[in-house]
């Protein structure tokens, strides 16, 4: 069986991983560090334009072979599996957390506050922005005063944007451009962005993913890469205090890892299901499980979509996956009842597109398609969505599924979300409260909603190993330590005790930053 | 001997239903290229001209040779699971042809017939993109749901899908030149 002795075992090849691993080499060079992932690594940026044009063209998956078949869980959001994870396909969007999400027990008397404050968080929000390389204007709300500019200057606002903008803005409501992990010059060796309408696979690299990192880190020799390999149980020393080994298989060969220190940095579903499969007589509950936490408390934002018409023509097609974003609704005044969500608006056709059948039931070929088509591109529309807090319970829970198991025996993730009592009893104010923006938005303009769609499942997913001070009530620390084993960390997305009202991967990544700066100094 | 047609002769000799499949799809339209083509006269739009919707008979069918039975989709995001494509629609496609080739020449009178088809298939929309049910959905929704399409009905130089720079995406794209037509 082949062994490896590394300094640092990362388990887990996606973005948290990626910005750790780099992070440790320049913080500690000579240090050795193996990144060991299940998946492939997909590096064939030259392939891209092609993967693109069959999934525009075909369906076919934009990134073939990102998944392994049985390694899948219900309520897993993707099934993305590979050297560099979900972040591979992301679309990009930067935006932050703010400080209300890190305060709600002491504002609000909500859910839990976590132990750090936004001010430490905020210097490591910008080190991810630098790193990612991101492009930004900044908030109009004096709250979101950032200690350091961004990297890049904003994305352009489209057209279309441009008219969205006014209009939206007529109900009183601020907007701007969202930061996005796209160049908007030159950056990081990476070339500007070129518009191409399909961030979930850019062709140009204009739009960051990790594998961009690990070549970099691979060329200049300062990390192995393991993919393919799955680990499948960590083993703690005989006296249960430390780690001393992760044991998994690479394609069907058994492998062993010992390491001084060991980061799980598998997300917030294969993270908790590494420590929970790790069980043994000893930890029936499995590792870093004495709070009885580890999968619980998963969490996520949910999230509200209408389709609202505007009274001016656009052109759908510029830059559709680049939205705007209100943060106006981010801090909810003590006065009133708790709310909070972001505004995302997008350009959209919905609507909008060619038909076959008139409204008459007429089937409709030619030119008279055609005709029917343009007579309805007078009036353009926008996807208005808002992403809400959803604070989750003890209850919402990631367990091990003995009707599932993948080819090596193992039980598969089962996750279920819960909502805890407070937010559960606010849904129908929230939604409510959110109909009434956009009745503001569509009155504000003499227009009309066309429809109104409610998600069923949590966004951004995080959760499942809760920081916090009290071990009791916690998993691990802020950095992603865990109260019982301190040779073991599980950085980033699974740490969170609460999932925010807006896309996470930046705090994701800011949490993993200062893990690996709490990490360098430790060892 | 053409490829096509000594592609599309060993699918007729060859029983197995796979190899058939192989042949009629790496063939396609095989010897049925004119009554495809006379199906994009008959749904695409008019105003086109011949020789347009002539050549996007043409690009369909290269879709069609360049379909990959068994390639990954896209998994979704919410809810992801692991789906192949489906067979081939190229022998679906060719039955269809065939019953479209003794459609009466009237366009009124063609239009009609495909229209009955459609209904019995139970096809009222157009697909996202093609999808094997019906080769007149398909090859509109491949001419319907193109970048080339949505300038046409647009009357503007947007470009969906295309690479384009940053630098005038502030800009209202600009009209078509000329003949909207001409841009497809």
């Amino acid at each position: 069986m082949p062994r490896f002795e590394t300094d640092i075992c990362i388990i887990g090849g996606g973005i948290s991983a990626a910005l750790l691993a780099q992070k440790l080499a320049e913080r500690k060079p000579g240090l050795d560090i193996v990144v060991v992932e299940a998946g492939k690594r997909l590096f064939d940026l030259e392939n891209r334009m092609n993967y693109r044009r069959r999934s525009i063209l075909y369906g076919e998956n934009a990134w073939p072979g990102d998944f392994i078949e049985d390694q899948a869980g219900d309520g897993v959001i993707t099934r993305t599996m590979a050297v560099g994870g979900s972040a591979m396909h992301w679309q990009g969007h930067a935006n932050r957390f703010s400080e209300e999400d890190l305060r709600l027990r002491s504002l609000y008397g909500l859910a839990v506050d976590w132990p750090l404050n936004w001010a430490d968080l905020e210097k490591y929000c910008c080190e991810a922005e630098r790193r990612i390389g991101v492009s930004g204007e900044p908030s109009p709300h004096p709250e979101d005063k950032r200690s350091d500019s961004y990297p890049m200057p904003p994305m352009p606002l489209t057209y279309n944007l441009a008219q969205i903008r006014a209009w939206a803005e007529r109900a009183g409501i601020a907007f701007y451009g969202c930061p996005q992990a796209k160049n908007t010059t030159a950056y990081d060796g990476r070339a500007q962005c070129q518009r191409c309408n399909t961030c979930m696979i850019c062709p140009t690299g204009a739009r960051y993913s990790p594998d961009f990192t690990y070549k970099r880190l691979l060329a200049e020799k300062k990390i192995k890469l393991h993919d393919q390999t799955l680990i499948r149980r960590l083993i703690p020393h005989d006296t249960g205090k430390t780690i001393v080994a992760a044991t998994g298989n690479h394609l069907d060969e058994t492998v062993e890892y010992r390491a001084r220190t060991f980061i799980v940095a598998s997300g917030y579903a294969w993270t908790p299901h590494l420590l929970l499969l790790s069980q043994s007589s000893r930890f029936p509950n499995g590792l870093a499980n004495s709070s009885g936490l580890v999968g619980r408390y998963m969490t996520g934002h949910l999230f509200i979509t209408a389709q609202i018409e505007l009274n001016t023509k656009l052109y759908p097609g510029m830059n559709e996956p680049f939205p705007l974003i209100s943060r106006q609704f981010f801090r909810c005044p003590a006065d009133q009842p708790f709310v909070r969500h972001d505004i995302q608006i997008f350009e959209s056709a919905a609507g909008r597109r060619p038909r076959l059948q008139a409204e008459n039931g007429a089937m409709l070929f030619g030119d008279d398609l055609l005709n029917d088509w343009r007579s309805k591109t007078s009036r353009g529309v926008a996807r208005v969505r808002m992403y809400y807090d959803a604070h989750p319970s003890r209850d919402s829970h990631l367990t091990l599924d003995p009707e599932k198991r993948n080819r090596h025996g193992d039980a598969m993730p089962k996750i279920v979300y819960r909502l805890d009592d407070a937010a559960e009893a606010r849904q129908a104010a929230t939604r409510q409260h959110i109909q009434n923006i956009y009745d503001r938005i569509a009155k504000a303009n003499d227009t009309k909603i066309l429809s109104v769609q409610e998600s069923n499942y949590q966004d951004h997913p995080s959760g499942g190993c809760r920081m916090g001070n009290d071990p009791s009530q916690s998993v691990c620390d802020s950095f992603g330590r865990t109260h019982d084993h301190p040779n073991l960390f599980v950085p980033g997305a699974p740490t969170l005790p609460t999932g925010g009202c807006t896309n996470a991967t930046i705090t994701f990544a800011a949490l993993t930053l200062r893990s690996a700066e709490q990490i360098a100094q430790s060892i | 001997m053409r490829r096509r047609t000594l592609i599309q002769s060993l699918a007729a000799a060859i029983p197995l239903r796979g190899v058939r499949t192989w042949a009629q799809t790496a063939s396609f339209p095989g010897a049925r290229e004119k009554t495809l083509q006379e199906l994009a006269a008959t749904v695409l739009p008019e105003s086109l001209g011949r020789a347009k919707s002539d050549a996007i008979a043409e690009q369909f069918a290269r879709w069609v040779r360049e379909y990959r039975a068994g390639a990954e989709m896209q998994t979704g995001y919410g809810y992801p699971r692991v789906r192949y494509k489906p067979e081939s629609p190229a022998p679906r496609y060719l039955e269809q042809l065939d019953r479209f080739g003794s459609a009466p020449s009237d366009l009124t009178a063609r239009r009609a017939r495909i229209a009955e088809e459609l209904r019995a298939e139970k096809i009222t929309n157009l697909p996202g993109s093609p999808d094997g049910k019906h080769i007149a959905a398909d090859l509109m929704s491949f001419f319907f749901q193109s970048p080339e399409a949505n300038d046409l009905a647009y009357n503007a130089a947007i470009g969906k899908d295309q690479c384009r720079t940053l630098k005038d995406s502030a800009s209202v794209p600009a009209p078509l030149k000329g003949d909207a037509n001409a841009a497809i």
